[in-house]
């Protein structure tokens, strides 16, 4: 089975080579032609888009002697007009189905030849000597006569022919693979092809641990708000409830009534320590307001927070993506604490942009201030959230100079 | 007093209710949103509401989106977290009977049920914690630095929302001090005398929109 369809795969290669080389030589002229025309667009466009579909039934082809299919090479095409045609052209894949089907000319031809003879010349020694007996021949070659006429040499001739089918089907699948590698070569996809999609799958895996975390975090703030807060909060008010009932006993119950009183009391306490340490560590996951209003109406509260004048300005829509929304947060609370901390700075500048360009947005974030700089960017507060952008794909400098002033710039791509 | 109760968590929705009980007030309605809430306003037009910020579905702020819509209505803010941003929103109308505490004030059961009368009778109640917020931002704002820590003292209680008589009692204070306390803070403040008996919200308001 695997022989025959080596074989046909040579045989029609006999086909498709010539086809493929005049295909190749009239796309290229035409191509020239409408460079030099306002057609030129169009023309490369049509053409490499009936490359592409003729380079699929090679490679369905080739697949059917390999035995499994060949990937195609192609990278998503977005772009429209222009882009699209440097788009297409930027891809290797484009051209090497060209030079596949120029290739396909001289080694289609000569594989297919090579199978055919092959073929035809052991079928005719295995049925010669019927053949002979059936259509004599007077004016053969004498030796072909004499062969032919005595019953060994007939013999000999079939079992040489027998002997030849099993080297001779060898040979076509060899031809057949050695043509079809040659096609995998061209029309699978290359280096170029395998970095781009291997680029794009990272991001996309990237950009889901990303969400991932980013819900998780939204979600252990909630466990936290719901769940053990909650919990104290209740514990909190049934000890008031009994504090209450204590006190207002008709007797004491006993001489150290008072004692009990204050025990309550201290455990009342402790709890609104919890909860206020609780309160911290929420705000440091993910801030409510955050979750509530969004970017803006937080980096407004911080810096009314901020014990010094913070110049706000956002220019964000509405809600961005949480982890976007979150890192930018950060950036923010990071830079004020430093100015407010370490910097000792009398004012700071926050500035918060959405920019759209070319088809990429992305959100810019500056914390500036008037302090006397020195930041460590290696420091863990600063290289937490270099790390965190960077996990959004962002970019995340520092500049403090000794003497000020510091700043902090993020820019961080947000997924349309 | 007839109160009506937004708070999702069961746990401390039953607490509330036995706590508003067991001190001699009516729970009319304890609902789990804010369209219910709303509802039960309308129904029962209670005393006072007290509603928690985050409630379903989407639980972020729909307490306090419920609360500004059924202003000039007596309205108590319980809140796991405070912000200053909503304690401004809040009190924005300048009309007064508006609260805004953290949870775990409940567990002071008496400053608790004076901050739910004295929103019911108009007045206002802040949490410390909002209070503490408007005197970190405002640390080294002109007006604050000027008050002697007494008034500092007197205006961290009025923040709260507290009345004179209770500021008396809090810092052990002839109720004439209080009193003079208290106009040298608007004068340095910056705040006109008047009659206006929301002049101690203006106040807190001037300081959060400042």
């Amino acid at each position: 089975m695997r022989t025959a369809r080596s074989f046909a795969y040579l045989v029609t290669s006999l086909v498709a080579g010539p086809a493929g080389f005049v295909w190749t030589l009239a796309t290229t002229l035409l191509m020239a032609v409408g460079a030099v025309t306002a057609l030129g667009a169009p023309v490369f466009l049509a053409v490499t888009w009936l490359d592409r579909h003729l380079a699929d039934l090679e490679r369905r082809r080739a697949a059917w002697v390999l035995g499994a299919p060949i990937t195609p090479p192609y990278l998503p095409v977005t772009a429209t007009g222009r882009a699209r045609v440097r788009q297409v052209a930027a891809q290797p894949a484009t051209w090497r189905d060209m030079v596949w089907f120029a290739v396909l000319l001289p080694v289609g031809l000569t594989l297919g030849i090579i199978a055919v003879v092959t073929t035809v010349v052991t079928a005719a020694a295995v049925i010669a000597p019927a053949w002979a007996w059936s259509v004599p021949e007077r004016r053969a070659h004498p030796l072909i006569q004499q062969a032919m006429g005595t019953h060994s040499g007939r013999l000999l001739i079939s079992a040489v022919g027998i002997a030849l089918i099993p080297i001779a089907m060898w040979l076509v699948r060899q031809l057949a693979s050695a043509q079809a590698r040659v096609a995998v070569a061209l029309l699978a996809p290359g280096e170029h092809g395998r970095l781009v999609r291997r680029a794009q799958e990272l991001a996309a895996s990237r950009a889901r641990v990303v969400d991932a975390q980013a819900a998780e975090l939204r979600r252990i703030e909630r466990d936290l708000h719901d769940g053990a807060q909650a919990r104290i909060v209740a514990a909190g008010m049934t000890l008031a409830l009994a504090e209450r009932r204590a006190r207002t006993l008709p007797a004491a119950p006993a001489p150290d009534g008072a004692g009990v009183l204050d025990g309550i009391a201290t455990a009342r306490r402790q709890l609104d320590e919890a909860l206020a340490e609780l309160r911290r560590l929420v705000r440091g996951i993910h801030p409510p307001i955050l979750t509530d209003r969004g970017l803006a109406a937080a980096v407004s509260a911080l810096a009314g927070d901020c014990p010094i004048p913070v110049a706000v300005t956002i220019e964000t829509p509405e809600r961005l993506s949480p982890a976007v929304e979150s890192a930018a947060y950060f950036v923010v609370a990071e830079g004020l604490a430093n100015a407010v901390k370490h910097a000792a700075a009398t004012s700071c500048s926050v500035l918060a942009r959405h920019v759209a360009a070319s088809g990429r947005e992305h959100l810019t974030v500056e914390v500036a201030d008037d302090g006397t700089g020195g930041a460590e960017p290696a420091g863990s507060g600063l290289d937490g959230l270099r790390r965190r952008i960077e996990a959004l794909d962002g970019t995340f400098i520092v500049t403090s100079p000794p003497g000020g002033p510091t700043r902090l710039r993020a820019e961080i791509p947000c997924a349309s | 007093m007839r109160i009506v109760i937004a708070e999702d968590l069961v746990l401390l929705r039953d607490g509330l209710v036995s706590i508003l009980t067991g001190t001699g007030h009516e729970v009319v309605a304890a609902v789990d949103t804010a369209d219910a809430l709303l509802e039960a306003v309308a129904e029962h037009q209670p005393d006072l509401s007290i509603v928690d910020v985050r409630l379903p579905p989407s639980y972020r702020d729909e307490g306090i989106r419920a609360a500004l819509r059924l202003r000039p209505a007596p309205v108590l803010i319980l809140s796991q977290y405070v912000e200053r941003t909503y304690a401004a929103e809040l009190l924005a109308d300048g009309k007064g009977a508006v609260g805004y505490l953290l949870k775990d004030r409940v567990t002071a059961l008496d400053d608790f049920l004076d901050a739910v009368e004295r929103v019911a009778a108009g007045g206002t109640a802040m949490d410390p914690e909002v209070v503490r917020q408007l005197f970190a931002r405002n640390a080294q704002n002109q007006g604050v630095t000027a008050l002697t820590p007494r008034e500092r003292e007197v205006l961290d209680l009025v923040a709260q929302g507290m009345s004179n008589s209770a500021i008396c009692a809090a810092l052990v204070l002839a109720p004439v001090s209080v009193e003079k306390h208290i106009g040298n803070i608007f004068a340095k403040l910056g705040l006109p005398p008047s009659d206006d008996s929301h002049r101690r919200v203006l106040a807190v308001l001037a300081y959060l929109n400042a």
